[in-house]
């Protein structure tokens, strides 16, 4: 039994400092998600932070500037001016569901990483959500 | 109609695993095997009723299933029908359903007359069953009716019929998942019996290692299919579903190494059943994570009533689990008589303290934005680079605890024979590690791994080339012998090759990969990092179920064409989104990658991602080894242990 506990002291002790370094640790790296809202309202705690901003790309509202994308996107309260860089994917349009992350600059929103949000509902062409009665709403 | 004997089948199993529980635990009373000679084929043939109905409704495009309405359409190919029997939350538990009552069956042909564990271990396995049948049953009923059937259905998620790999990847895992059911059954109804000894072990050894390959398997063509199929450029990203697979596996490792102790020893034996519970627990908990919408995830499935349900079960699981194990652990502990620690016992005890904490760190980050958001509301995910940050030391330590313990001797090591063991690995892996250096390479993590994994291979090329030389035989003779007669201990030391190349390919993919975002003219011709990408032209495709918007890229290198890469983008009928097809292009030495990204103008002009990933085809290979070393532990020890005298030199130490 002496034995084991002279293994399990130490062992116990680097387990706890790990531990406390890991939990103290992970708060840096936690990325938040946020809604265009969301965003706004916390806009001063996250100045110089990283996160991730999900909403619906504004109809009308996308353009360029210098190289990068710019557009708006909206959860329905509150809209956000986006400039990101880089080529969006394929499907990139207005009016879709797209998740970006990077940090604010002033007012502006600075991304270099957009996911297009990958619906697990499936929508028809003219946007409606397909059902198993009705696959081709537009037919 | 096909409905209706699906329903049936369900309900046949959950009879039969009703009664599985009842008379399993009477004849744990009694150890009478005929008891639950009955309940075991009803659950068997109940499930074969249930996956057959599934998979006729989805070949005979019987709309009238919801199920089948939602997740296959009229112009879906002919192995994504199939295999969409389990693409989808209701026809997954299906499967789990079917294996977990075969894996049922099968233990219960091992149990003979008067066999009161294994009866007891029948009826656990019952209570589970009763659950996944209790599901299917009620909240994940795979053959609800539509009263207006539609002419076709919806088709599966084009992530999932979008490489063959889909059709695979999940019953591999399936068949793992609910492979460590077995083991925990034997371990609780251990506790129940109060009886301690090396019997259950016995049989749950090979029961950890069966779960154990096809995991093993099932990880590493998820890590395949992230790679060849869905064109982020990675093959693990730390994602919750992927840490639920990972989380067992950590444990049933650790188990596997664990139960070698107490088998030769006699230790650990309250570990090792603390350390099943957990595993199986680490199932339901990963299955609570991929099925409840808890987690958002590129694998999660809809969300629904299964959710509250399953983590009822982990409830039950962790108070019955561990509840029985405080009450009871004292009857079967062994009392521990630990020599030495510098001993294979204490290579061991390392071992599986690496690996659960390990396990402990995967699910801190795992679970952490759970608590933050039921504490603060805050949506959040843990980043990637705290996983690698954690799992670099860990895993460092690890291989060198591989490298030292197989060579180690029981009881106690003379500092003289381990010299003389490591000395040899220790020169050679000193050498590579200095060619290394000469080469260019100044990272001290992929120094580190190239170091260690040399002194893996080369402790374990040493000790099996002194062992050959000292047998009677021929020397070619001698190591065939040496892997049929120990296939145990040298199936596990080829899974000890397969983990150092992994663990050299892991540290070089992700110190030197390479990214680049490149616009593209037709005709143009850009630089990638000492390659030239030629833009050709575009192509398009037309398949039943999508459209394929392709380009052809010509790559070379100092003006010889290597090849010709298609990275592709298809456009299914049922989504907005497009899935990309990356195209690769593996080499000896390094993989290009290229991922469509836009196509513009009617291909006049292209976006690629164009990613270069070193020594791919070696993480791929080393996978395998890893498999296969498990795979020859199970039929070696089966074929050949009870016809060849057992070498004891391997093991001796």
């Amino acid at each position: 039994m002496t034995r084991y506990r002279a293994f399990v002291i130490p062992v116990v002790g680097l387990v706890v400092i790990l531990g406390g370094f890991l939990a103290f640790n992970l708060g840096d790296n936690l990325v938040y998600y946020q809604t265009p809202a969301e965003a706004i309202d916390r806009q001063e705690e996250f100045a110089e932070r990283r996160f991730r901003l999900g909403g619906q790309v504004v109809p009308g509202s996308v353009g360029e500037d210098g190289g990068s994308v710019t557009f708006q996107i909206t959860d329905g309260v509150a809209t956000v001016d986006i400039a990101h860089d880089g080529a969006p994917q394929q499907l990139f349009q207005e009016g879709i569901g797209v998740v970006v992350e990077g940090t604010f600059d002033g007012s502006v929103f600075r991304s270099d990483t957009m996911i297009i949000k990958h619906d697990e509902q499936y929508r028809t062409e003219d946007g409606g959500v397909y059902t198993p009665e009705r696959r081709f709403p537009s037919e | 109609m096909t409905a209706f004997a699906g329903f049936a089948g369900i309900l046949i199993a959950l009879g039969g695993a009703v009664a599985l529980v009842v008379q399993g635990a009477r004849g744990f009373r009694s150890g009478r095997r005929d008891l639950v000679r009955w309940p075991v084929r009803a659950v068997l043939a109940g499930s074969v009723l249930a996956m057959g109905a599934l998979e006729v409704g989805l070949l005979t495009d019987d709309f009238s299933i919801r199920y089948v309405a939602e997740h296959h359409s009229n112009d879906t190919p002919l192995i994504f029908t199939i295999a969409a029997a389990w693409a989808a939350l209701e026809g997954s538990i299906v499967l789990w359903g079917l294996v977990l009552a075969g894996f049922t069956f099968w233990v219960y042909r091992t149990v003979a007359d008067g066999d009161r564990i294994g009866a007891g271990a029948l009826a656990v396995l019952g209570i589970v069953a009763v659950f996944f049948f209790g599901l299917m049953a009620t909240a994940a009923n795979p053959f609800e009716v539509l009263p207006d059937p539609p002419l076709d259905g919806a088709g599966a998620n084009p992530l999932l019929q979008n490489h063959i790999l889909m059709a695979v990847h999940p019953p591999m895992l399936y068949l793992g998942y609910v492979g460590l059911t077995v083991p925990f059954a034997f371990a609780i109804a251990t506790l129940a019996a109060g009886e301690g000894g090396k019997a259950w072990l016995d049989r749950t050894h090979r029961w950890s290692l069966v779960a154990w390959t096809f995991l093993t398997l099932g990880i590493a063509l998820g890590g395949w299919w992230s790679y060849e199929v869905l064109g982020w450029g990675g093959y693990w990203a730390w994602d919750p579903v992927e840490n639920a697979s990972f989380l067992p596996w950590l444990t049933a490792t650790a188990f596997i190494h664990s139960a070698i102790v107490q088998r030769r020893r006699g230790m650990l034996e309250a570990w090792n059943i603390a350390l099943v519970i957990a595993t199986f627990a680490l199932t339901i908990l990963g299955t609570f994570l991929t099925r409840s919408g808890v987690v958002a995830s590129v694998h999660s499935f809809t969300q629904s009533a299964v959710g509250p349900a399953l983590l009822a079960f982990l409830v039950v699981i962790l108070i019955g689990g561990f509840g029985l194990f405080a009450m009871r652990a004292h009857l079967v502990a062994s009392t521990p008589r630990l020599d030495s620690l510098a001993s294979r016992e204490g290579a061991f005890l390392a071992n599986n303290l690496l690996l659960s904490i390990f396990a402990f760190v995967v699910l801190l980050g795992t679970l952490f934005p759970l608590l933050v958001e039921a504490f603060s509301g805050d949506v959040v995910s843990v980043g990637a680079p705290w996983f690698d940050r954690a799992a670099i030391p860990i895993s460092l330590v690890l291989l060198l605890a591989m490298g030292l313990g197989p060579i180690t001797p029981y009881r106690r090591a003379r500092g003289s024979v381990m010299w003389e063991r490591i000395r040899g690995p220790l020169q050679v892996s000193a050498v590579v590690a200095a060619v290394t250096v000469l080469a260019g390479l100044r990272s001290v993590t992929v120094l580190a791994t190239v170091a260690l994994g040399t002194f893996i291979v080369a402790g374990i090329g040493r000790h099996l080339h002194v062992t050959a030389r000292r047998r009677p035989e021929p020397y070619g003779r001698a190591i065939v012998h040496l892997f049929r007669a120990d296939a145990g201990y040298w199936g596990g030391m080829v899974s000890h090759v397969g983990v150092a190349l992994v663990a050299v390919a892991i540290a070089f993919s992700a110190s030197f990969d390479v990214r680049q975002e490149i616009d593209l003219a037709i005709g143009e011709t850009v630089e990638f990092d000492g390659y030239e990408l030629t833009y050709e032209g575009p192509f398009v495709q037309d398949e039943p179920n999508r459209q394929v918007i392709g380009v052809v890229i010509g790559l070379s290198r100092d003006g010889d064409e290597l090849s010709k890469l298609r990275p592709r983008l298809n456009q299914y009928t049922n989504q907005v989104q497009a899935i990309p097809t990356p195209a690769v292009r593996t080499g000896l030495s390094e993989d290009v990658y290229l991922s469509l990204v836009r196509v513009d103008e009617g291909g006049g002009s292209i976006t690629v991602d164009a990613f270069r990933f070193p020594l791919m085809w070696l993480l791929w290979s080393g996978a395998l080894v890893l498999v296969a070393g498990g795979a020859w532990s199970l039929i070696g020890t089966r074929r050949w242990a009870r016809r060849e005298p057992r070498a004891l030199e391997g093991v001796r130490g």
